[in-house]
């Protein structure tokens, strides 16, 4: 078997807010130090695959920079390594990718190159440990055309996944795509092994009445019938962080000890692109619980809950829960930070409370349907000013100054959203 | 102007104890995640210099280990780079068997000394930060022979080190190696930029049978009138003794720190395995540590270097302490005033550094004397044993090791 990865990370991510408004979603960090894609990343080379091709397209700059030539995880390789593939224009063809399998199609000159009989197709914005390696053991085994991995959801979860219906030998004999009403709690997570001729038969076949050319929508369904599909059936840790709530208690459970994500396991390191940072300093006043809290923090306030990531500065008085605090952020003296969502380069002033009040389920005013579960979040690089008072489910986007909180005198309630920062 | 730096690395640290027991003194951790030797590559690449050799000898797996291709610090390079050079065999008649010191170390390898300016030697067991350009371009405005990076001491330390008297214009005019007695307190820190061809001739003419050249090469290169002394003022520590690399790990407890590590213009750099974040649960207690990625708190610590992956269980506890990569501490185990070596496990309830006897050790009285109980890698402190003050643990020590529950003061396993 020759097996070739080729890892989705296109995606916008649009329901993380202000985290995924400049960067893609596979690109979000999580848990410290960490980036999501690095888990799909490092199960590729955990499971001795040394061939992957990563498809972007949303704004791919921290993707590519973080990926470079793959040097965290071993891909920068003489043969193989990792292959970012952004959108191209050609003589035949110029778009962008329009849908999973149309990315793919784009790219098939690579499967042709790498001489791959085996691809396995993966998406880069979900958390997991697996090794591959089963799972392409049980594909061969029974001589299938396509294996997806599936696993149990909850009933009330199934409207957002690909339904399969099986045999008792865990052959395919249905799928849905996001169905109302679902006969089976069996779901699609979305990871792929393809018989490189059938995927390439199949693309080709149905891309003249597709230009969105999707997995879940026209490709596999349309397989069913005419093809050996079969389940491989995954019981191990598999989160999908695609909104602000999910991202926000995923963190929390890492922390309290809910998770079952082992990050400490050592024969199965998940890898990541990292700078040299000198260890997290705890201060004498420090007082740090239930925390992850990475190299090149100084923390001498208090920390509860929360994840810091590298390069985080708590100062003395401050008080930060339940929180997650992304790369270099600063929190003022005396400032509390509750229940929040950091992103990068952040300054917090003096004094000021972050998420106050109890009202955590009145939601954004902008933006309901994402943000409705109480934490605020704040974009990149934002500033805000010393001494206020700003409530839950509140968004501050990237950029802002102290100048966008005027309006607010002192007090951002609720639900509100501060905009204005310079792009 | 091209610039060779040679890091001599070879040195044993015998005042080191266990933790040299397995590896030599450029490679002993500090900091938790460093280890000594990374100060002087970090500051060679950062200071512009990209091509480097390590000279080694006494232990030399965990150096190479971990300098490797010297990834960490972009030595691994195409044309320069970095270079380990161990000692070697060879036809008779030539140069080649063990090194007897600096000078010898540095003869032997007088091959690699070519099309370059000036050679730059350091050693490799010193922490500190400098940038080398000055002393460089001072060494060129004077056109010296010899450069000589200096440092003021106190009057009571003189006896350690090799002390220079310079005139006004910086022309050194006496040198003495470790003096009993003297009013100067301008002390060499071992760092010396060299003419190239200087440093081959005189190595292999008049200097031939040096064996150090601090002892041997310096005062009789000084007479020759061109060496040339550069103050440098800064951060800067030589660890090498227990009580000495104890305190230089505590002073990064300190609000602001003489030494800082977070300067990102300045990054030390250090090749580091890949761990998550540290975790502290629910019942953890922390207070002025420094603490490494991959480290899990569950108990108390006070005033300690945690290094990467440690674990203190719930209900143990850590004061006072540096205690190196992957060590456990078990519940109710007790740690104070210790310095752990890697992969050290404290089981139940055992003390380590116990009551209030001063005794010195017993088997190294000189070395050991300031009340910290040092453990060597991989020993095992059995559940229940307490160990007193200024005890030395022998590497991979086992529960057998152990005749008594109770270890006194000044004792060694």
């Amino acid at each position: 078997m020759r097996v070739v990865a080729l890892i989705l990370a296109g995606g916008a991510g649009t329901r993380l807010g202000v985290l995924s408004e400049q960067r893609a979603k596979p690109a979000v960090p999580f848990a410290g130090r960490f980036r999501i894609i690095d888990f799909t990343l490092s199960n590729c080379v955990n499971s001795g695959i040394y061939n992957v091709g990563v498809l972007t397209q949303y704004i791919p700059r921290s993707l590519n920079e973080h990926i470079g030539i793959g040097r965290p995880w071993d891909l920068d390789r003489s043969r193989g390594g990792v292959r970012l593939m952004q959108p191209y224009q050609g003589k035949v063809r110029q778009q962008w990718y329009g849908g999973t399998a149309d990315a793919v199609l784009q790219n098939i000159d690579y499967l042709r190159e790498v001489r791959a009989d085996t691809v396995l197709i993966l998406s880069g914005d979900h958390i997991y440990k697996m090794d591959y390696r089963k799972m392409l053991a049980a594909h061969e085994e029974r001589h299938a055309d396509l294996t997806l991995a599936v696993m149990n959801v909850k009933p009330d979860e199934t409207s957002r996944f690909g339904i399969v219906l099986t045999e008792d030998d865990g052959r395919v004999k249905g799928f849905l795509e996001k169905p109302k009403q679902a006969p089976s709690t069996l779901a699609n997570m979305g990871v792929y092994v393809f018989n490189v001729n059938t995927l390439i038969e199949r693309m080709l076949a149905l891309a003249p009445q597709h230009e969105d050319l999707d997995f879940g929508k026209h490709l596999i369904p349309g397989m069913v019938e005419s093809h050996r599909l079969y389940t491989y059936p995954f019981e191990g840790y598999w989160v999908d962080v695609g909104t602000v709530d999910a991202y926000w208690s995923t963190s929390m459970e890492l922390v309290t000890g809910a998770s079952a994500l082992d990050l400490y396991d050592k024969d199965w390191v998940i890898h990541t692109r990292s700078e040299e940072r000198a260890p997290a300093k705890v201060g004498p006043q420090g007082d740090v619980q239930q925390s992850m809290i990475c190299n090149g923090c100084n923390v001498r306030g208090q920390v509860i809950r929360s994840i810091l990531s590298p390069g985080v500065y708590v100062s003395p008085g401050a008080i930060v829960r339940e929180s997650v605090i992304m790369n270099d952020t600063f929190i003022g003296p005396g400032a509390v930070v509750d229940r929040c969502i950091i992103d990068k380069g952040v300054v917090v002033g003096a004094g000021t409370r972050l998420g106050d009040g109890e009202d955590y389920d009145k939601p954004n005013e902008k933006e309901p349907g994402k943000f409705f579960t109480g934490p605020t979040i704040v974009g990149k690089s934002a500033h805000i000013p010393p001494n206020i008072t700003v409530g839950r489910n509140v968004v501050i986007e990237a950029d802002v100054d102290d100048e966008a909180f005027d309006r607010f005198e002192g007090v951002v309630p609720t639900g509100a959203t501060v905009e204005g920062g310079e792009r | 102007m091209s610039v060779l730096a040679m890091i001599l690395a070879g040195g044993e640290g015998p005042a080191l104890t266990v933790l040299t027991a397995l590896r030599s003194e450029a490679a002993v951790p500090f900091a938790g995640k460093y280890r000594v030797i990374d100060f002087a590559l970090s500051n060679c690449v950062n200071s512009g210099i990209f091509n480097v050799a390590v000279l080694t000898q006494y232990q030399p797996r965990s150096l190479n280990e971990h300098i490797g291709l010297g990834r960490p610090w972009d030595l691994d390079r195409t044309a320069g780079g970095v270079r380990l050079l161990q000692p070697y065999q060879s036809a008779k008649g030539h140069t080649g068997a063990w090194q007897e010191g600096t000078a010898d170390a540095v003869r032997f390898n007088l091959e690699i000394i070519r099309n370059v300016e000036e050679v730059l030697l350091l050693p490799g067991d010193h922490i500190y930060k400098m940038d080398y350009n000055p002393m460089l371009r001072f060494h060129r405005e004077r056109n010296a022979d010899v450069t000589i990076a200096t440092i003021a001491v106190p009057a009571y330390q003189a006896h350690r080190f090799g002390m220079v008297g310079a005139d006004q214009a910086g022309r050194v005019i006496e040198y003495a190696e470790k003096p009993k007695r003297t009013y100067n307190t301008t002390a060499s820190m071992g760092i010396y930029v060299f003419k190239a061809d200087v440093l081959r001739d005189w190595l292999l003419g008049r200097g031939r049978k040096d064996t150090n050249l601090g002892r041997d090469s310096l005062p009789a290169l000084v007479k020759e009138g061109n060496v040339y002394a550069h103050r440098f003022r800064g951060y800067w520590e030589d660890a090498g003794t227990i009580q000495a690399y104890y305190e230089a790990n505590m002073a990064l407890l300190a609000e602001t720190p003489a030494l800082d590590l977070y300067d990102e213009n300045w990054v030390i750099h250090t090749k580091s395995e890949e761990r998550a974040g540290a975790f502290l649960g629910p019942n953890a207690q922390v207070e002025s540590n420094l603490l490494c990625d991959g480290c899990q708190i569950e108990g108390t610590v006070i005033r300690s270097i945690i290094s990467p992956g440690v674990r203190v269980r719930e209900g143990a506890v850590v004061r006072d302490s540096i205690i190196l990569t992957d060590a456990e501490i078990c519940p109710g185990a007790v740690v104070d005033r210790a310095i752990l070596d890697k992969r050290v496990r404290v089981e139940e309830d055992a003390v380590v550094g116990h009551g209030d006897d001063r005794t010195p050790n017993r088997a190294q009285p000189a070395r050991l004397n300031t009340g910290l109980t040092v453990i060597g890698k991989g020993a095992v402190v059995p559940r229940g044993v307490k160990l007193g003050r200024n005890v030395l643990v022998k590497h991979h020590a086992t529960a057998k090791d152990y005749s008594e529950k109770e270890v006194p003061s000044g004792g060694s396993v």
